[in-house]
């Protein structure tokens, strides 16, 4: 009785993992191209908006993808490109999750003669393409903003992301440049709270309990981060004198800018960074000539071109 | 202090390991005011009354995890699922917490209720199947993770009602509401586990079931109830932080069963089950809260945060232990 349990339950999980995997073969005689993308977390809504645009993009061009999330583990990553080459996929295209750790599998898909494509972050070992965003040049431009914001002089807090990620070095690599070249910012404390909201909050909290009224503007490395702060600040009845800005211009934040709470935030364009990864492994697929490096610009938002943002 | 089981107890009692218990607690007491005392001499803005209720209030979230957890491994078990529970329950919180659609009440009762739910999921499993509740639970952390990312899409579901966002950061006569809730379910789970024959009898399964089994209690009543209630606690958890951040996270909670567990076991509850207090664990939460809002208000770097943080854990568990061996 019990082994007919178990082998109906099996049963049922093989089927169930079945149908949960599209249908693979190609209908017509030609034969369909297969892209293998390994993303960084589907946690993370920056992360998720440039996944869709390669499914859309996928769709629209008739690949099929193989989708696998890393769950931000580098060495998981690795296992995934390696399944995608031993699948014998035509295109890989990953969102990599260390700077060192998964240059590995970029190596390991050059060798074995299929292109790999980085997207949104890099790796030491160079890619067949990469499509992405300069992080140093997104926090030179919110940095630059509260710079203006303040006339060059004030005290300045910064929230870091995790500590040693690839966009939390760049982005504060890109602060401290604007910050040096203004003398009268004084960077008075900087702290982790992990990209995220309830920490930043938690964070912010205890900052306005050490700085309380000489804080004048906050850096947060991500949107997460910048509305725990804004809330921090609303609740402590600081808001109005304290400049917020951070990164990525997810729609929560874009709403705040609306309302007037986070002063500015920075876009980071994700639907062109997957429609790019994308359009770039067919074309290397296909043998068609690629760009091998794809910069896609960031842009300030702030209330006055937040139109152009929203959805 | 004195024993904490009326003396009419079943034969599973054993008064010598409990009267210990309240000894141990004076030391986690005196850890805890020297870490106080020591925070307000090397910064002056720790002992204020604001930065004293924003350390309460940062608390109460692990409070009320670690007050579930307690149940759990007072009884012998672990819960790894409460933090996914927190991230499932805010989630679904969150969709109905919309402005102009439901009252207020309808989100906290079907976050609750999701809570419950996995709760009882967890208690199930672990009664009808034996699998240890290390594992099971683990499988109920991924599972509600998925669940989580399923509902929400993958996306934090925001632009919440004002009376939901009240929950967690509105202020009653000026005190912050967390702080308010939480000292509400430390006097309900104290007096449960403290003043109740259930709360003696999850003593008794905890120290030892065979002996609890012989005298009849029916063990798997007394876990199913000690996982769904840890479960509650995590939704209201949950509810709580969905308030506060005024958005419901897919990836929030993260890692909290292990704050929530740490907060337990500072607090004097053992991992071989059938001792520990809810006040234990107050203290080993508000211990936890109060390092790290000194370690930020002093502007310690969070490379060294992490290492203070641990040796103040182990520190407080061996300072704790030492006081037992010593009276006993």
């Amino acid at each position: 009785m019990k082994r007919i349990i178990f082998y109906s339950f099996s049963l049922l999980i093989a089927s169930f993992l079945t149908s949960c995997n599209q249908s693979s073969s190609g209908e017509n005689g030609e034969k369909k191209l297969t892209v293998g993308v390994s993303m960084l977390s589907m946690q993370n809504e920056f992360i998720v908006n440039v996944h869709d645009e390669i499914e859309k993009k996928a769709k629209e061009s008739d690949v099929e993808l193989i989708t696998v999330d890393a769950e931000r583990s580098a060495l998981k990553q690795i296992e995934q490109v390696e399944s995608f080459i031993a699948q014998g996929v035509d295109a890989i295209i990953m969102n990599p999750c260390e700077v060192e750790a998964s240059s590995p599998a970029v190596t390991k898909a050059l060798a074995a003669n299929i292109p790999i494509i980085n997207v949104n972050s890099e790796t030491t070992a160079k890619p067949s393409a990469f499509i992405g965003s300069d992080d140093v040049e997104s926090a030179r431009i919110a940095m630059k903003f509260i710079a203006e914001k303040l006339n060059g002089k004030g005290n300045v807090l910064m929230m870091h992301g995790y500590m040693g990620q690839a966009a939390q070095i760049k982005r504060e690599q890109g602060a401290r440049e604007v910050l040096k070249q203004y003398p009268g910012l004084k960077l008075i404390a900087h702290q982790t709270a992990e990209w995220d909201r309830a920490k930043a909050m938690a964070l912010m909290e205890n900052w306005i309990q050490s700085y309380g009224n000489t804080i004048n503007a906050v850096f947060a490395q991500n949107d997460e981060m910048g509305m725990g702060a804004v809330k921090a600040l609303t609740d402590a009845g600081l808001k109005d004198k304290v400049v917020v800005v951070s990164i990525d211009a997810i729609p929560d934040a874009l709403q705040a800018v609306q309302k007037g709470t986070l002063n500015a935030t920075v876009f980071q364009n994700a639907e062109q960074q997957g429609a790019q990864a994308i359009e770039t492994a067919i074309k290397i697929a296909k043998g068609q000539s690629y760009e091998k490096e794809t910069l896609i610009p960031f842009q300030l938002v702030t209330k006055e071109n937040l139109a152009k943002f929203m959805k | 202090m004195k024993t904490l089981f009326k003396p009419d107890l079943t034969t599973a009692d054993k008064p010598s390991r409990t009267r210990l218990r309240g000894l141990g607690q004076y030391g986690l007491l005196i850890a805890f005011i020297v870490v106080c005392v020591v925070l307000s001499l090397i910064t002056p803005r720790f002992l204020t009354v604001s930065n004293l209720m924003i350390i309460v209030t940062q608390v109460s979230i692990n409070a009320l995890l670690a007050f579930g957890v307690t149940f759990v491994i007072i009884t012998g078990g672990i819960d790894l699922s409460i933090g996914s529970t927190v991230a499932v329950t805010g989630v679904v919180a969150a969709m109905f917490a919309h402005p102009d659609t439901y009252p207020v009440i309808v989100p906290v009762l079907v976050g609750l209720a999701a809570g419950l739910l996995l709760g009882a999921f967890n208690g199930l499993v672990i009664t009808k199947s034996k699998v240890p509740p290390f594992i099971v639970t683990l499988g109920t952390m991924t599972i509600g993770r998925g669940l989580a990312l399923i509902l929400s899409k993958g996306r934090p579901v925001s632009n919440l009602s004002d009376s939901f966002n009240f929950i967690g950061g509105g202020q009653v006569l000026g005190i912050p509401t967390p702080i308010i809730i939480l000292i509400v379910f430390f006097i309900i789970c104290s007096v449960l586990l403290r003043k109740t024959v259930l709360g003696r009898y999850m003593y008794a399964v905890g120290g030892n079931e065979q002996a609890a089994k012989a005298s009849g209690i029916q063990l798997n009543k007394v876990k199913m109830v000690v996982y769904t209630l840890c479960g509650g606690l995590a939704a209201l958890a949950g509810i709580l932080l969905t308030s506060r951040i005024t958005t419901g996270q897919p990836n929030a909670g993260v890692g909290f069963e292990l704050d929530a567990i740490a907060a337990a076991i500072i607090g004097g509850t053992s991992t071989s089950g059938g001792t520990g207090t809810m006040t234990g664990t107050l203290i080993g939460a508000l211990l936890i809260g109060v390092i790290s809002n000194g370690l930020d208000l002093m502007n310690v770097t969070s490379y060294y945060q992490q290492v203070v943080m641990g040796i103040i854990i182990i520190g407080a568990v061996v300072l704790d232990s030492l006081n037992q061996h010593k009276n006993g």
